[in-house]
């Protein structure tokens, strides 16, 4: 235990002292990161204390409908803390050298497991932390309870609560690790995904929120009651049931009630951090072996059969630079596991997505009001919109930082680096770009001509906005001692990034919905339905993205450019 | 102190290091010579627990690194061509970490700490972050704290890289005090009149296969008749 508390004291000096460079570029750099994220809780805490009043005032779907409304989002948050602690412990566990050199050192395994589980626990849930904890202080403000029920609620609900998540994705990583050694990652990869598939069809088959709807409002008005015996007994062993109930029973002030949910919540933590350390004494090393010799055979197999996807010796229509650029960059993608892994689960997103649009569109087609009409628009518009902001994150904002400890290489040689960086930003803005007009055409195709092509032209501008934003804050927040992409990705500066592409998405919903919304009501009426207001937002978009693509290229390349 | 036996590792279809057997006891100076490639760093990452044997064990003083891998590492002070330190720390805060993870008692460790300061003649620059350290500083802050708890067993790799001539000198010197107290100490290097000044015995491997090991005496009695000194020597039996 003091070998655990005199290692987490030292990295929390080096937290500490990550954070303490202070001069006038980095003091604002700081403020500005602060206010962003100061102006971003505030907007959570609005819109979580405006959507409660509409759902409670306007919708009057009562307490119960409302808590199992939060019930979803908390499992849409459990998964994504789960499945973020899967892919960043990857590379915490794995890659980081800091492990390396504490394998070295007389320390058991899941004393290693754990240092490197709370840095990466700490790491990639804090922005989600913030976010539920705005959400909470909206709630909290709603329901007139105390101020201190926030922190109370923070430290006793959801921080049990990601950390089930979070030690549950840990284990996920042993497992898969300790049975790629036996079945090939491949297998074993296809497995889980195949396992997180299953769960998440099986949860909205058990929970099947329309039915449970329509059971509820069968005892209207007393709709604010406890209906829990509607629910299929298997979703009460879910912590975000566990989470829901507490927040229904303390807002309804019946905190005894609550109290043996925040229990269950700690103890299952505590259980599953537990578990998660037997299978790190276990396992926790085996897996690092099997990470070693996984790099160590795929260098070997490459050698060895000989298919060479991409070679510098073979003969190019392109010119030598831009030859060496587009190679390099190849390359180094198909190389790394962590890139070329990531960009097919975004593609298999993307399929699924592509495959489940067929019947969202004949539901816009066919909703009975237009207001419904453009929501469902909006929301998969605004899902080909994030998919690109995500793809975005992940690939272009690293981009700078992965010119790493090579960048002596490009800083020495003759060339412009204003070319060099347009060169490889362009590589993967094309992806980037073709992905989304393809995402675009298929959720549109089955509308009017005119609306499909002004959607094309609306997503080439926010394609452009997202590419060439984290290309700007990737160059702001470059990190050359970084080897890793995702831990880039997954930054302070990735986290400001997002931030503002979240506020870029808010932005495009109060840009199209009123032109939308027109457009749905004259094609209803079946007048002729003006596309002008439409091509306004597209204008104004277009203007954005200049701006926006000018000033970050430009400052990109300048930051590029400083002392190192 | 350290006993390799039957030591293999391979990589898939690749063998890295190939059915290597040795023995290194207190007092010895074992110098590990080979070509880029050749095995040196694999058999280092074995010995360190940063790899596991495909076939063999690693013994230090007695205790398997794989099954009694803490004890096993209690005994080792192993220092990397390319050491990790924090960078956010001083070089006095980092060997303070790293005094604590071998469970060194604070008063005694101050004391330590500042005995090697003086011995590696770094006190000029242990308070500043290793981030503004160069790669000599660096391998000087590793040295150090590889010397912290008494290693029965220095594992060295590459321990001359970067260090200007000064530097190489001190490294020089402690690593032969450490030998003289009853050291064991298993390095590998390209310097070859490095190794020729400093050890004891000699081992070269190549693609993987100890091809030559014995006292240094021998080695010189080799060079005495057939060669004119370790280099030629070395690269004869690399070619």
């Amino acid at each position: 235990m003091s070998l655990l508390l005199h290692i987490l004291k030292f990295k929390i000096l080096t937290f500490i002292k990550l954070q303490d460079e202070l001069n006038f570029k980095s003091l604002i750099k700081q403020l500005s990161a602060s206010v962003v994220y100061l102006l971003f809780a505030i907007g959570i805490f609005f819109f979580t204390r405006n959507i409660i009043t509409y759902l409670i005032e306007d919708a009057k779907i009562g307490m119960f409908l409302l808590h199992r409304f939060v019930f979803v989002v908390l499992f849409i948050f459990f998964m994504t803390v789960n499945i973020g602690n899967i892919v960043v412990s990857y590379s915490t566990f794995f890659k980081s050298r800091e492990v390396g050199f504490l394998i070295t050192m007389p320390i058991s395994f899941e004393k290693i497991f754990l240092i490197k589980f709370l840095d990466n626990f700490f790491y990639s849930s804090s922005t989600l932390l913030l976010m539920v904890s705005a959400a909470l202080a909206g709630y909290t403000s709603y329901f007139g309870l105390p101020w201190y029920f926030i922190p109370f609620a923070v430290a006793f609900l959801i921080l049990p609560f990601m950390f089930i998540a979070g030690t549950l994705g840990a284990i996920t990583l042993l497992v898969i690790m300790r049975f790629a050694a036996t079945f090939g990652i491949k297998k074993v990869l296809v497995a889980i995904a195949s396992v997180y598939g299953t769960a998440v069809i099986l949860f909205y088959i058990f929970s099947s929120p329309v039915q449970l709807v329509t059971k509820v409002f069968e005892y209207f008005p007393n709709i604010n009651n406890y209906f829990g015996f509607l629910e299929s007994p298997i979703i009460k062993l879910l912590p975000n049931h566990w989470v829901a109930d507490a927040l229904y029973w303390i807002s309804s002030g019946r905190f005894i009630a609550a109290g043996w949910y925040f229990y269950l919540l700690i103890v299952v933590s505590i259980l599953f951090l537990l578990f998660s350390l037997y299978l790190a004494k276990k396992w926790f090393y085996k897996a690092w072996l099997v990470f070693l010799n996984l790099s160590g055979e795929l260098s070997v197999k490459k050698k060895s059969n000989g298919k060479v996807i991409c070679t510098f010796e073979n003969k190019s229509s392109l010119k030598p630079r831009r030859e060496a650029l587009v190679k390099r960059e190849l390359l180094l993608f198909i190389r790394e596991p962590s890139q070329w892994t990531h960009f097919i689960i975004m593609l298999f997103l993307i399929t699924i997505f592509i495959l489940s649009l067929s019947n969202i569109d004949v539901m816009i087609l066919n909703a009975y009001n237009i207001y419904l009409k453009t929501l469902i628009y909006l929301i998969i518009y605004l899902f080909n919109v994030f998919l690109i902001a995500s793809m975005s994150l992940r690939f272009i904002f690293p981009l700078i930082s992965l010119e790493g400890e090579t960048i002596w290489k490009i800083r020495s040689a003759p060339l412009d680096y204003k070319k060099l960086m347009l060169t490889r930003l362009f590589i993967y803005f094309s992806v980037i770009f073709v992905i989304g007009q393809l995402l675009n055409f298929v959720s549109n195709y089955q509308f009017s001509i005119m609306l499909a092509l002004i959607s094309q032209l609306n997503t080439a501008c926010v394609t452009i906005t997202l590419v060439s934003l984290n290309f700007g804050m990737g160059a702001a927040y470059a990190n050359y001692k970084e080897k890793n992409p995702i831990r880039v990705a997954s930054s302070q500066g990735a986290s400001l990034t997002f931030l503002f592409t979240i506020i870029y998405l808010v932005f495009l919903v109060v840009l199209l919905f009123a032109p939308l919304t027109n457009y749905f009501y004259a094609m209803d009426k079946g007048s002729f339905a003006s596309l002008s207001q439409l091509l306004y937002t597209s204008a104004i978009l277009g203007m954005i993205s200049f701006i926006v693509s000018y000033l970050s290229i430009t400052k990109g390349v300048r930051l590029f450019n400083k002392d190192i | 102190m350290l006993k390799l036996t039957n030591l293999t590792k391979k990589f898939g279809n690749f063998t890295a290091v190939n059915n290597i057997n040795l023995e290194i006891n207190a007092g010895d100076f074992f110098g590990f010579l080979g070509q880029n490639g050749a095995g040196k760093t694999t058999t280092i990452k074995m010995i360190t627990g940063l790899y596991a044997p495909t076939n063999g064990t690693v013994q230090i003083g007695g205790f398997d690194i794989q099954k009694n891998h803490i004890e096993a590492k209690k005994l080792i002070g192993y220092i990397p061509d390319q050491p990790f330190l924090y960078e956010k720390l001083t070089g006095k805060e980092f060997l303070f970490f790293c005094g604590g993870l071998y469970k060194i008692e604070k008063n005694k460790l101050k004391k330590i700490i500042e005995e090697t300061i003086d011995q590696l003649k770094i006190d000029q620059w242990v308070d500043k972050r290793t981030e503004e350290y160069s790669q000599g500083m660096k391998q000087r802050i590793a040295i150090a704290s590889a010397l912290l708890h008494n290693p029965k067993l220095l594992v060295v790799d590459e321990p001359m890289v970067g260090l200007d001539p000064q530097s190489a000198l001190i490294v020089k010197n402690v690593l032969k005090q450490k030998a003289s107290e009853g050291v064991a100490i298993f390095m590998s290097t390209h310097s070859l009149n490095v190794a020729e000044e400093v050890c004891s015995r000699i081992g070269i491997i190549k693609d993987g296969l100890m091809i030559f090991e014995d006292k240094k005496e021998v080695v010189e009695e080799i060079i005495g008749t057939d060669h004119q000194n370790l280099e030629s020597l070395f690269l004869q039996m690399t070619k």
